[in-house]
């Protein structure tokens, strides 16, 4: 059995295998030059071993002379290709080291073809078999050729070249790639070139084995990049798992991601996304498509907000409703990122997008909710004014009453006065008018209805309201002073529910003084301008003060000093108050009685 | 507040409430039926100004800033007042009106107050009023009266009322009978009675009279 054969058979099948596998790997991803390169030296290494096989069975001189001119041809291919590997893998070493390395072993190439009978030898004398691995194997003799060195040289600016690529890499850190592919390249190639050059001085009684050597370095990049090859394959299965834990997520929490690729205008949308959006899994989705899936009053404020996130930094948040969803739109949120290009044009945008319904649905609900408590605690305290609505009422039919009894006496005289009958009859009407005022302003307060949202005039809120309880003001012997600032801004708001606030503060104000001296129950009502954007109402009174327990402790439900209260008018109250976008609070005044204060935002157009 | 028997000024409703309205109101309705009125806007402008010389009577608002309705009726019963109070309210409170009768009101109404109502009362107001002003004239002429007796003869009339006979009278005081006939005479004269049944109605009178003094605070 021939080792010989066995073991350059070894080599290279090993190397064609390993260049066939990265060769398929280039294929997928052509990116890859790390891997064709790496085939390319393979397989230069696998024709370096059959010349060399060749070499050493050559029976002639002249055999072994085209024998050796035809190995520069795969040596020639594995410089170019370890450089290129250096270069693109590594991504270091001069490129002008490079380029002069491939140059100079490219002209050493045209040279051994031109040369006779190649580059190496000058003239091949004769042949010698040596034993080599329990064969005889052919050896040359002749004359070293000088311009072997030229060949030489390119190898030792190659080993230049690396090393420098070498230090380059080692010093970024990966000292791994370092090892395994710089100081291999260097040490083999040493290696080989001192075997070439020790045999081909006669010192040396071996055949060449380049190809032994160059497996060195070829099993070194292999090793390299096949842990690449692991590497990304635990990362795609890492990825897959992420996305298949991303999937999930999105599933469960019915979210869906997407990408819009701006100039293209082209979304991406994952399969969640779609079924958020009532896409097909298939169709191709552009921005026209996308806002075909929205509902159409919503259409103009989601361009209004893409375009505002253009303009501004890039963050895009919308809370919009799509036609699908069943029965009704569904509610969606949507948070993206804007990737911008170097001049500023939008180039990508990511983002997510959530079903809110249920939550849209929930809000809903609970405004309701607040709506028909509110409504709850103003009802319940008419119905402690009621008396004196009632008194209220009573005023205005008791003038009608009597006007239309005197007119009617009037008229049974012989001569009845005119014109003191059109008097009768102007007051009929204005005090008609007066109930009427006061009924629309008691239906108003009774009334339970969706919040409206209006500009109002918090001076005229205080006043309304002082109408309504005047007579149960003058009952209870309370001495109304108000201090409204002329030139108010306007708030926006609920005009019926800021009254409810107003009529609860104040009808407090008066229960507080219920037990003061008859000429001691003042009650005060001040408004004016807190800063620019909000403005500040107070109502001070000089009662028994606070409960035990500090200022809060009377803003909590069912918290009561009444002996049949139901202790949820403070609470609605900072509710309806914060709901405005105010602050209601509560403070003892410095002397005696308490002030309940709460500031309201004014509208800015 | 003595004053003469009879006043030129026909029965005057003083009429209280805060309400222009009503006052405008309520005063046509009393005018359209022939009745005088004065209206004040508040309980201290009607103790300042109104004059006490004029009869008729007092139609008030109990709910009132300042001086309510019930502090004013317990003002002028501290003045010894003798204007019956007929109290008009726009509240239906019981234990208001249950106080307000308790101090003496004659009336309490509730508005609106139809007409017949209101006029019914304030007419039974005023014969209270006259009633009144007349008893009181004439307590006040008895007293005039009593005042012009000597001692001795008052002593004397005291004994007659209880129905002694001169005899005895004499017998108490220690005189001559014909003594006590003399005094008796005078006292007749002075007091201008005709009778002995005539001088008991009469010493009774005065002895009832209210005098300031005397009178108790009803709450």
């Amino acid at each position: 059995m021939s080792w010989i054969t066995v073991i350059w058979s070894i080599v290279a099948s090993a190397c064609l295998t390993l260049a066939a596998l990265h060769f398929v790997v280039w294929w997928h991803q052509r990116k890859a030059w790390g891997n064709l390169l790496f085939s390319l030296t393979a397989v230069a290494t696998a024709m370096l071993g059959a010349c060399e096989l060749w070499m050493m069975r050559a029976e002639t001189p002249a055999e072994f002379g085209l024998a050796l001119r035809w190995i520069h041809v795969p040596g020639w291919v594995m410089l170019l290709a370890l450089v290129g590997f250096v270069r693109v893998h590594l991504q270091a070493g001069r490129p002008w080291l490079a380029w002069t390395v491939c140059g100079m072993r490219t002209v050493s190439l045209i040279l051994n073809f031109i040369l006779s009978p190649n580059l190496n030898y000058r003239e091949i004398t004769g042949l010698r078999q040596v034993p080599f691995l329990g064969e005889a194997v052919s050896v040359a003799i002749g004359t070293p050729s000088p311009w072997m060195l030229i060949g030489q040289i390119s190898l030792v600016l190659m080993v230049v070249f690396v090393v420098d690529a070498t230090l380059t890499v080692w010093r970024c850190g990966r000292r791994r790639q370092a090892i395994l592919i710089g100081f291999g390249i260097v040490f083999f190639t040493g290696v080989g070139t001192v075997q070439v050059i020790l045999t081909m001085w006669g010192i040396l009684q071996t055949p060449i084995t380049l190809s032994w050597f160059y497996l060195g370095i070829v099993v070194g990049m292999a090793y390299e990049l096949s842990d690449e090859v692991l590497r990304a394959t635990k990362l795609t299965q890492d990825l897959r798992e992420s996305e298949q834990r991303m999937d999930l997520a999105t599933e469960a929490s019915g979210c869906g991601f997407w990408v819009w690729e701006i100039p293209g205008d082209e979304i991406w949308i994952s399969d969640p996304g779609r079924k958020l959006y009532g896409v097909s899994p298939t169709e191709r989705v552009d921005f026209a498509r996308f806002t075909g899936t929205l509902y159409p009053p919503d259409i103009e404020p989601v361009r209004a907000a893409v375009a505002d996130a253009f303009a501004n930094g890039g963050a895009y948040f919308c809370e919009h409703r799509v036609l699908a969803g069943d029965p009704s739109p569904r509610w969606i949120a949507v948070r993206g990122k804007t990737e911008f290009s170097a001049n500023g044009t939008p180039l990508r945008m990511r983002g997510v997008s959530i079903d809110i319904s249920a939550r849209k649905q929930a809000e809903s609900e609970l405004h309701e909710r607040r709506g028909e408590l509110a409504h709850l605690a103003r009802v319940t305290m008419l119905g402690e004014l009621s008396a004196s609505l009632a008194h209220e009422l009573n005023q205005p039919l008791t003038a009608i009453l009597s006007n239309a009894q005197a007119a009617q006496r009037f008229l049974a005289m012989d001569d009845p006065d005119l014109t003191e009958l059109r008097e009768i009859l102007a007051d009929i009407v204005s005090e008609d008018e007066h109930a009427g005022e006061v009924i629309r302003r008691l239906r108003l307060l009774l009334r339970k209805g969706e919040v409206q949202q209006q500009e109002l005039d918090a001076n005229e809120i205080v006043l309304d309201v002082l109408k309504l309880v005047r007579s149960d003001l003058t009952y209870h012997g309370v001495i109304v002073t108000t201090r409204l600032a002329p030139k108010l801004v306007a708030i926006r708001g609920d005009r019926v529910q800021l009254q409810q606030v107003l009529l609860n503060l104040i009808m407090n104000a008066c229960d507080a003084m219920a037990s003061n001296d008859k000429d001691d129950r003042h009650l005060t009502v001040v408004t004016r301008a807190a800063g620019d954007a909000a403005l500040r109402i107070e109502v001070r009174d000089v009662g028994r003060g606070l409960p035990e327990g500090g200022p809060e402790r009377a803003f909590e439900r069912f918290f009561t000093t009444k002996p049949h209260g139901l202790g949820l008018g403070l609470s609605v109250c900072r509710t309806i108050i914060t709901a405005h976008g105010g602050t209601l609070g509560a403070a003892n005044n410095a002397h005696r009685g308490t002030t309940f204060h709460f500031t309201l935002p004014t509208w800015n157009r | 507040m003595n004053s003469p028997t009879c006043h030129p000024h026909s029965p005057t409703v003083f009429l209280v409430d805060d309400e222009e309205a009503v006052r405008k109101a309520v005063s046509r309705l009393l005018r359209s039926a022939g009745i005088a009125v004065a209206a004040f806007a508040s309980a201290a402008e009607f103790l300042t100004t109104f004059d006490p010389a004029i009869p008729g009577c007092l139609v008030l608002d109990v709910a009132m800033p300042g001086l309510n309705g019930l502090e004013l009726q317990q003002a002028l019963a501290e003045r010894g007042g003798a204007l019956p109070i007929i109290f008009l309210s726009g509240h239906a409170d019981v234990p208001i009106s249950v106080d307000a009768m308790k101090a003496g009101a004659m009336d309490f109404l509730t508005k609106p107050a139809r007409d017949e109502v209101l006029l019914a009362a304030v007419r039974t107001a005023f014969e209270k009023n006259r009633v009144a002003r007349i008893a009181r004239a004439e307590t006040h002429e008895i007293l005039t009266r009593l005042a012009t007796l000597t001692p001795r003869e008052r002593e004397v009339m005291e004994h007659v009322v209880t129905g002694r006979l001169n005899k005895q009278i004499a017998g108490d005081l220690g005189t001559a009978e014909q003594t006590i006939k003399i005094h008796r005479a005078r006292v007749m004269e002075k007091m201008k009675v005709l009778s002995v049944a005539e001088l008991v109605r009469l010493a009774d009178q005065a002895r009832l009279a209210p005098t300031p003094a005397h009178r108790t605070k009803v709450s």
